[in-house]
């Protein structure tokens, strides 16, 4: 599966950076998948506190843990959930630990090794700005 | 721009495009099917915002009608096939949009795209996945229009 680059608008003109990112499917959201950015730095995979309650997840809050991503303190806590690239015959689907964060001032998603990379191949090419995901599995 | 003096359905009203905008401003734009006029970086189908302005029925007037007084209100009026491209399977599809122009009125917001459109925004998912739901739509991909690098790419925690 072949993700296009993210082009994103500068608030003073001109564009952000392009990003790697992916759109996942998340249990309990039929209507659209989530952007994320594949980060190969995290490695935990890490979404909105505020997707959970939109899907009806709850998270284990008794897990919770408080930390810093980019300068911002947030509190996230874990519930393991299925999610999905893909759609029709290209679909692949998996279940996964993600951290929901409270609050999340982020553009995406973050998917890291646990919960992503750990699931699926991934090469991109920058310069030419697009991803490939393929299934470990 | 001064008022002006429009009738519909009978009915007089003194329009003026402060009063437009403040009518949509607590609206999140319906689907649009097909014509559209942008408000303030939103594109809205033109019955919507008669509607809101003026407290009408759509069925007291038409889309052509709406758009005719936006237009003569100085707003942009379009229409989505206006340049239809053909595809394999012969049903038309809209041109290309440039995605970046696209997002850009909506820095700081959460958006639904769809073909590289922005379906609908609003200040938090909640409401994004709620119209999706109430209009019966699907998009293509969901995410924060962030403001500044950091906030596209977060950052690689623990």
């Amino acid at each position: 599966m072949r993700f296009p680059f993210r082009q994103l608008p500068a608030a003073g003109g001109g564009r952000l950076t392009s990003r790697p990112t992916v759109d996942v499917w998340l249990e309990g959201i039929d209507a659209v998948p989530l952007a994320s950015l594949v980060d190969t730095g995290a490695l935990r995979t890490r979404f909105s506190r505020d997707l959970a309650t939109a899907a009806g997840i709850q998270p284990d809050d008794d897990l919770a843990e408080t930390f810093a991503v980019g300068g911002t303190i947030v509190t996230g806590a874990p519930a393991r959930v299925l999610m999905r690239v893909g759609s029709g015959d290209h679909a692949h689907a998996w279940e996964a630990p993600v951290w929901f964060c409270d609050p999340w001032p982020f553009g995406f998603q973050l998917l890291g090794l646990e919960g992503f990379l750990q699931h699926f191949r991934v090469t991109l090419s920058a310069y030419h700005e697009w991803l490939d995901c393929k299934p470990e599995t | 721009m001064a008022a002006r003096a429009v009738q519909i359905s009978g009915q007089q009203f003194e329009l003026d495009p402060r009063r437009i905008v403040r009518a949509v401003a607590r609206a999140l734009p319906e689907p649009i099917r097909d014509h559209y006029v942008v408000i303030e970086g939103r594109r809205y189908p033109p019955k919507q915002v008669i509607a809101l302005a003026t407290g009408l029925d759509r069925a007291d007037f038409t889309t052509h009608q709406a758009r005719r007084i936006l237009r003569r209100l100085g707003f942009t009026a379009a229409r989505r096939s206006a340049h239809p491209t053909p595809t394999t399977s012969g049903a038309p599809k809209r041109p290309a949009a440039n995605p970046v122009e696209a997002l850009r009125p909506h820095i700081g917001e959460w958006v639904a795209v769809k073909d590289d459109d922005v379906l609908v925004a609003a200040d938090n998912p909640a409401a994004v996945l709620a119209w999706l739901s109430q209009h019966d739509q699907t998009a293509d991909s969901m995410f924060r229009v962030p403001e500044t690098e950091a906030a596209a790419g977060g950052a690689a925690p623990a």
